[in-house]
């Protein structure tokens, strides 16, 4: 009896201990209070894009020209966070440009994510001249502040959105191509990928079944990451004037046109910034939390 | 647990610092007089050398010259260089369109308005030490004559009607003594001459430079030109030999080109430019209140405008073109974004330059109206393009800002539009092709007649120089052509009030603004008066 009580206390025991990988990397992460901040202000941002229309009292583009008083009007009870110089209520299109923000950071990141992870299992897998060329070319790429890439590809695909978005993903690709490449080349040479091969397993059902799940965790650290600084580099295009268009609310745009009015209205600056500033943050915190519950090596 | 700790540290300073900068902005916002007053005092010191104040202007302004060669540009930045380098036959009032004594000392006009006599300066030479003489003044025109019409357009577009010369021939009588001879009389003829393109450059440097003259400007003017770095700065310095005596004061002129007009604000404020061209009307207060700065207001001659090509769809069509009239509401525009600073343009023309059709009111601003033109002309809601010039103009500060609210206009009344800027000369290139659908543009009146409004923007000869609109109306042209030739002034306005109705009718812009340019100085900046053309010599400036 006693050992059989000993024994079913030790199950138990066990079982408490035996925690997928997954459940440890959430127990780290929601003990670390900044990755708890960031993650808030992400799903807060994240909700302003999503009950945009909800939340904002006034469409993007509602110019009130004819009236001086509400044009370029302080932060006031009607207008929480004022107008600007069209007598558009900045609040609005600050909540609207969280929409524009996000959607370029998750869509920017998605696209170099798959490209990237595309290119880079390639070349790790595979390895010998494949590996050589793509890896050259990422070389290459990253040999360019990614600002100036970013420029160049917009300057030549046409200054819009759309291209600064495809320009940023660009920029990207080889971050995550280099970083997959090198979790394959060590995650090829583990036993259990030399068993898959032994007992006649096809090359792709290895990729795809082994190798990319157990390579993929750096990338979602690396992706959060990447938002945040995707997110800056659009509002940076579209502060040059290479990304949104009149009169899309992009937090970049937003400032480039406030600029004049930096010493009169300070307001038409601030707000946009601080959503920039916010989000970026928030990324990043996230980013971080997420290494550290990601990444083996930082535990303890 | 110690990285939480840190992070949280760096949340703590980012927000406060966040706060900080905030704070910061709000105070300079209602208080920057005295923050201001007290910082150009170390810049500029200017306070204790009183007695020998370096007579170096630095010129800021917005955008570099296209060439220096005058007779083959159009543009104000390239003409606010070559009026110091070089000079013209007659020369305009200090701040007006009269005509007084420039190069030639004295002229005389025949009865029939065929023949000019001009008696010119003796003992004048150019910089390269070639004499100024008769022969020099008939070597230009015969350059200006000769050359082929999309090099020296503005010569063509201001003496050639119809193909034919207006200058039949131009003739040495002795060494100082030039008489140009006119096809057919010419009003604004001693205006016209006066213009800053038709200034006399040196013939042996002008022959020997071939096309690059541009490069290596030679003129008789009171300053001289030593180096151009370009979209950077023009530098020229005092004409020790210049024949008027005791002129010029300054020893150094530096145009710098600095595109936004905050920058250059910027430069002003710090004491690294002494003038400052281009203005934003939205910083005259912050001017007038710093006790270092002067603002100066340039006399308005000039028309900022919405050009709708008349060759393309859909402003191929009058009743688009006026829905589109109607449909902008030029008051909120002056308004909103020249501050006040400017007048509601009716005409193509201010209100100032006679032979001003004062009956004409304008289109009010009406989207009901614009709806329901654009439903009879049959408009199918196609996008259009919206031309935004990228810099600041002296007829329109901000031209994005002027665009994004005519674009709101348009979509009010059913017309979406797409705003499309491009690099400044590509632009004007392109829209000279025609190649735009709706533009932003402006002028600023070379020699205050209205000639140079009408005929210059709107006659039929002038498309591909600077009818940009491409309109063409044969009683137009006719109207002009006579108006041109009629010496009675009184008959002259009633052919231009004439020809405005016909336009007013045909609608190929709409008519925005005649603003009033802003310029801003150092307060010891003296003597410096802005010639309602845009451009002016600085002959008579110092620094104090």
């Amino acid at each position: 009896m006693r050992e059989m009580v000993s024994n079913s206390a030790d199950l138990t025991l066990k079982e408490e201990k035996v925690v997928g990988p997954w459940k440890v990397a959430w127990r780290t992460f929601r003990k670390s209070k900044s990755a708890l901040i960031g993650s808030a202000l992400v799903l807060f941002f994240i909700a302003l894009a999503i009950f945009g229309p909800f939340i904002a009292p006034e469409g993007i583009n509602e110019q009130k020209l004819q009236d001086p008083t509400l044009r370029l009007a302080p932060p006031s009870s009607e207008y929480w966070f004022g107008t600007d110089d069209f007598g558009r209520d900045i609040f609005s299109r600050v909540v609207y440009g969280a929409r524009i923000s996000l959607a370029v950071g998750f869509l920017s990141v998605i696209l170099s994510i798959v490209v990237g992870s595309f290119l880079g299992v390639i070349a790790g897998y595979y390895g010998r001249w494949l590996d050589t060329i793509i890896s050259r070319i990422f070389d290459i790429m990253l040999a360019f502040p990614s600002i100036l890439l970013a420029i160049a590809i917009v300057s030549i695909l046409g200054p819009s959105l759309q291209n600064a978005l495809i320009a940023i993903a660009i920029i990207n690709i080889p971050n995550f191509g280099r970083l997959i490449r090198s979790k394959v080349l060590s995650v090829k040479e583990e036993e259990y990928i030399v068993a898959a091969k032994a007992i006649g397993m096809k090359d792709s059902r290895i990729l795809y079944r082994h190798i990319l799940p157990n390579s993929f965790s750096p990338v979602i650290v690396q992706g959060t990451l990447a938002i945040a600084t995707a997110i800056i580099e659009a509002a940076a295009l579209s502060f040059l004037g290479l990304g949104a268009e009149a009169p899309q609310p992009e937090w970049g745009k937003m400032l480039s046109d406030a600029r004049v009015h930096l010493m009169t209205a300070p307001w038409t600056m601030i707000f946009p910034g601080v959503a920039i500033m916010l989000t970026v943050l928030g990324f990043n915190l996230m980013g971080d939390g997420l290494r550290d519950a990601l990444d083996p090596k930082m535990k303890n | 647990m110690k990285k939480n700790k840190h992070w949280l540290w760096g949340i703590l300073l980012l927000l406060t610092f966040s706060l900080l900068l905030a704070a910061c902005s709000e105070d300079e916002g209602t208080t920057d007089e005295p923050a201001k007053t007290e910082e150009p005092t170390d810049g500029t010191s200017t306070e204790g050398a009183e007695e020998a104040v370096p007579q170096v202007l630095v010129f800021g302004r917005g955008g570099d010259s296209v060439s220096l060669d005058p007779a083959i540009v159009t543009d104000g930045e390239s003409f606010k260089v070559t009026e110091n380098i070089y000079e013209t036959l007659l020369n305009f009032g200090e701040q007006d369109t009269t005509i007084n004594p420039g190069l030639a000392k004295e002229w005389e006009v025949s009865e029939d308005g065929l023949t000019y006599t001009f008696h010119l300066q003796e003992g004048v030479k150019f910089h390269d030490g070639t004499d100024f003489n008769a022969e020099a003044v008939v070597k230009n025109i015969e350059r200006w004559k000769g050359g082929a019409e999309e090099q020296y357009y503005y010569f063509h577009s201001m003496f050639k009607a119809e193909g034919e010369d207006v200058i039949a021939s131009v003739e040495a009588a002795d060494e100082y003594t030039v008489v140009f001879t006119l096809s057919r009389p010419q009003a604004p003829f001693l205006k016209n001459i006066a213009m800053s393109p038709f200034a006399i450059a040196s013939p042996t440097a002008f022959e020997a430079a071939g096309d690059k003259f541009g490069d290596n400007p030679v003129g008789t003017g009171p300053f001289r030109f030593v180096e151009w770095k370009r979209n950077d700065s023009i530098t020229v310095e005092k004409n020790e030999e210049y024949w008027q005596e005791g002129l010029p004061k300054l020893d150094t002129i530096i145009f710098r080109a600095i595109p936004d007009n905050s920058a250059r604000l910027n430069a002003l404020v710090t004491g690294e430019i002494d003038l400052a061209d281009g203005i934003n009307p939205s910083d005259a207060a912050t001017i007038e209140g710093n006790a270092e700065l002067q603002l100066i207001e340039r006399p308005s001659m000039n028309i900022g405008y919405l050009g709708l090509t008349n060759t393309r769809p859909p402003f191929d069509n009058k009743l688009v073109r006026q829905a589109v009239n109607y449909a902008v509401d030029k008051q909120a525009l002056v308004d909103a974004f020249f501050q006040g600073r400017a007048e509601v343009a009716v005409n193509p023309m201010p209100s100032t330059i006679s032979g001003y059709n004062e009956e004409i009111t304008g289109y009010e601003y009406n989207p009901e109206k614009a709806k329901e033109l654009l439903a009879e002309a049959g408009y199918d809601g196609s996008e259009i393009e919206l031309w935004a010039m990228p810099v600041p103009r002296p007829y329109m500060p901000d031209g994005q800002k002027v665009a994004e609210a005519i674009q709101k206009n348009l979509a009010d009344v059913g017309i979406p539009s797409k705003i499309v800027t491009f690099e400044w000369a590509t632009y004007l290139e392109k829209a000279k092709n025609g190649e735009a659908d709706a533009f932003l543009l402006g002028w600023t009146g070379d020699n205050g007649d209205a000639d140079n409004f009408i005929y210059t923007l709107l006659d039929k000869d002038t498309i591909g120089s600077n009818n940009y609109s491409y309109y063409s109306n044969d009683e137009v042209h006719k109207l002009l052509i006579a108006a041109q030739s009629e010496i009675d002034e009184e008959k002259r306005n009633e052919l231009y009030k004439q020809a405005q109705e016909i336009i007013f009718e045909d609608a190929p812009w709409v008519p925005l603004a005649h603003s009033t340019p802003l310029l801003a100085g150092k307060k010891g900046v003296a003597n410096y008066l802005p010639h309602p053309t845009g451009s002016e010599s600085l002959i008579n400036v110092s620094m104090e």
